[in-house]
């Protein structure tokens, strides 16, 4: 009983936070809850403020998904994000391996190049490279973009996956080359698979950051095949609010934001400790 | 955001295994070759090309003519630049002030015991998974529309509040607040996170001996959380510069005909290079544009060195 009143002596001793929290909680639940109730209305209902009045309209999310080309989109958001994210940790995967565990000229040199890497402005990158990607008859495929987003994934991955790599234990390493294992087999079978935790980590992580990213694909991908989810939105939202497809237009940005939304709540707690797990110089 | 990695680097002893220089090659030419093309090379090109006259984005160096700083006086004079200047100065502070205060604010509550510790945290963080359009988008449509289904409308017209109501949240007044608003809410959790980390690693004796001295929950924060999380304020304010300084879709979201209200560099430059469709219409040369991102890049170099003037890298051992 003691124990249950300090604790409740300490919860009031908090009130300014409890205030916050829950003004926080109520806005963000009355905001995405009344988005997802007006991607199941019509246009009318969220006008005269009757959501979800006749049923629920899956029409606006197949008329989203075909009319508007969203299936597209989202395939090539999947492909962007799936495919960049792979080819991402097989270029920085040996390259960390490298940097956290052996000794060579310019081991120092290289971390830091990678560190001011990941503070380079995209636009300070962006019009070489188009004029680049433009002279190799890039622009209007798939590839360009994978491409970009691996370049700009490889320095922060790199340096992500380097802490994993040092430090794991050094005996299964001696006792594969002991029995004769190549280096690259030593890597890929048994070194790699053991910094598996930071690898997802890393791997969700990245997934998130393409799925989201703006930018590179307004400037690489903006063509009805090549473009992302997030671009097709910007687009399709300018056209739905000149014809006064509310409905529609809520059920566009449900689409886009619906994947992360559920990675994140199955992996809250992974992907927390992956930016939480290194921020903190020890 | 992401995530950051202190990456600890002991140093190896040295094994003598066949064939060890060729993996080390092997393993680093990949990430060392994207770099080289994909960074350093149009950092340099980009550099150079902001004093040279560039007609068309595809142009070859032979066709450049070479113009001094011409591109910087251009820039420089033109009045929706310097807005651009003054907006991102703003972002950046106001904005940065308003969210590590904020952050630091949930930090310490939460990591002085509040209830359900855990789910808060993740409520934070949640905006930063998702796509920026989309919650941009949630913005304007929902929460600051001026249709009658908008959220501040109708709540503040409910509660008899008629001149909150009728604020035109994105009309050309409102803006730039509304919009750093919505941009500080987002941004939040992913610095609640890094300052908690840090105030979860002091010690906690050190509140219980100074609780049973009589200090107040202010008195511990002012007097010992605050000095030993500094180190972790300046990754924080890093981080900040690096977010806030590369701004761009907010902008674009809550201003698609670009609003020189809300008008930042990464906007100008990309409406004065690669794209044509709204009121701002520059007839800027390719080497103009990358003048803005040399500017940028040099911004964000004396942001850092104002916050290592701010914020000297001084750590206490405990």
């Amino acid at each position: 009983m003691k124990r249950f009143m300090s604790e409740v002596r300490k919860q009031i001793s908090l009130a300014p936070a409890w205030v916050v929290l829950l003004a926080w909680l109520a806005f963000s639940v009355a905001t995405v809850g009344w988005i997802f109730a007006a991607s199941l209305s019509t246009t009318r209902e969220i006008f005269t403020y009757k959501l979800l009045n006749s049923g629920l309209h899956f029409e606006n999310f197949r008329s989203v998904l075909l009319k508007y080309n969203f299936a597209r989109y989202f395939y090539n958001s999947l492909i962007y994000a799936t495919v960049s994210g792979v080819g991402t940790i097989l270029i920085a995967a040996p390259a960390a391996y490298v940097i956290g565990r052996f000794d060579f000229p310019g081991r120092k040199f290289l971390t830091n190049n990678f560190l001011v890497a990941m503070s380079v402005p995209i636009i300070m990158l962006i019009i070489p490279l188009y004029g680049f990607m433009v002279r190799l008859k890039m622009i209007g495929s798939l590839g360009t973009l994978i491409i970009m987003y691996i370049v700009t994934s490889v320095p922060f991955t790199t340096y992500f996956l380097i802490g994993f790599f040092s430090s794991l234990p050094q005996d299964l390493e001696d006792a594969a080359f002991m029995d004769g294992c190549s280096q690259y087999r030593a890597f890929w079978q048994i070194m790699f698979p053991l910094a598996s935790p930071g690898v997802i980590t890393v791997g969700i992580f990245n997934f998130i950051t393409v799925w989201n990213e703006y930018f590179m694909a307004l400037i690489f991908a903006n063509t009805t095949e090549t473009r992302t989810l997030a671009l097709g939105l910007w687009h399709t939202v300018q056209s739905m609010r000149y014809v006064g497809d509310w409905a529609g237009l809520f059920a566009a940005v449900v689409i886009v934001f619906l994947p992360t939304f559920i990675i994140y709540l199955l992996l809250s707690r992974k992907i927390i400790a992956g930016i939480t797990g290194g921020a903190v110089k020890s | 955001m992401r995530p950051t990695s202190g990456a600890a680097m002991p140093k190896r002893t040295n094994r003598k295994v066949k064939g060890q220089r060729t993996f080390i090659i092997v393993s680093l030419a990949p990430a060392i070759l994207s770099f080289l093309a994909f960074f350093l090379y149009p950092v340099l090109r980009t550099t150079l090309m902001s004093f040279f006259d560039v007609k068309g984005l595809t142009d070859v160096f032979s066709s450049w003519s070479f113009a001094g700083l011409d591109n910087y006086r251009v820039l420089f004079s033109s009045q929706l630049f310097q807005q651009s200047l003054v907006n991102i100065f703003k972002i950046w502070f106001i904005g940065g002030l308003v969210t590590i205060a904020l952050a630091l604010f949930f930090a310490v509550t939460l990591s002085s015991g509040v209830l359900f510790r855990q789910f808060w945290r993740s409520l934070l963080y949640l905006p930063n998974t998702i796509s920026a359009v989309a919650m941009a988008i949630m913005w304007t449509q929902y929460v600051y529309s001026n249709q009658d289904f908008g959220l501040f409308r109708r709540v503040f017209s409910r509660l008899g509040l008629h001149s909150l109501a009728n604020i035109q949240w994105t009309g050309a007044d409102y803006l730039f607040t509304s919009m750093l608003i919505a941009y500080c809410f987002g941004s939040v959790g992913y610095f609640v996170l890094i300052l908690m980390a840090g105030i979860e690693r002091i010690p906690g004796e050190l509140f219980e001996i100074s609780r049973i001295d009589g200090a107040s929950l202010f008195t511990q924060f002012r007097k010992i959380t605050l000095p030993l999380i500094r180190s972790i304020f300046r990754t924080c304010a890093v981080l900040w510069t690096i977010n806030a300084l590369n701004f761009f879709i907010w902008a674009q979201v809550f201003s698609p005909f670009g609003n020189p209200n809300v008008i930042t560099p990464v906007y100008y430059m990309y409406q004065s290079v690669f794209g044509a469709t709204t009121q701002i219409s520059t007839n800027l040369n390719v080497g103009a544009g990358a003048g803005v991102a040399v500017v940028l890049t040099l911004l964000i170099l004396l942001a850092y060195g104002i916050l290592n003037f701010i914020l000297p890298d001084k750590t206490y051992e405990y």
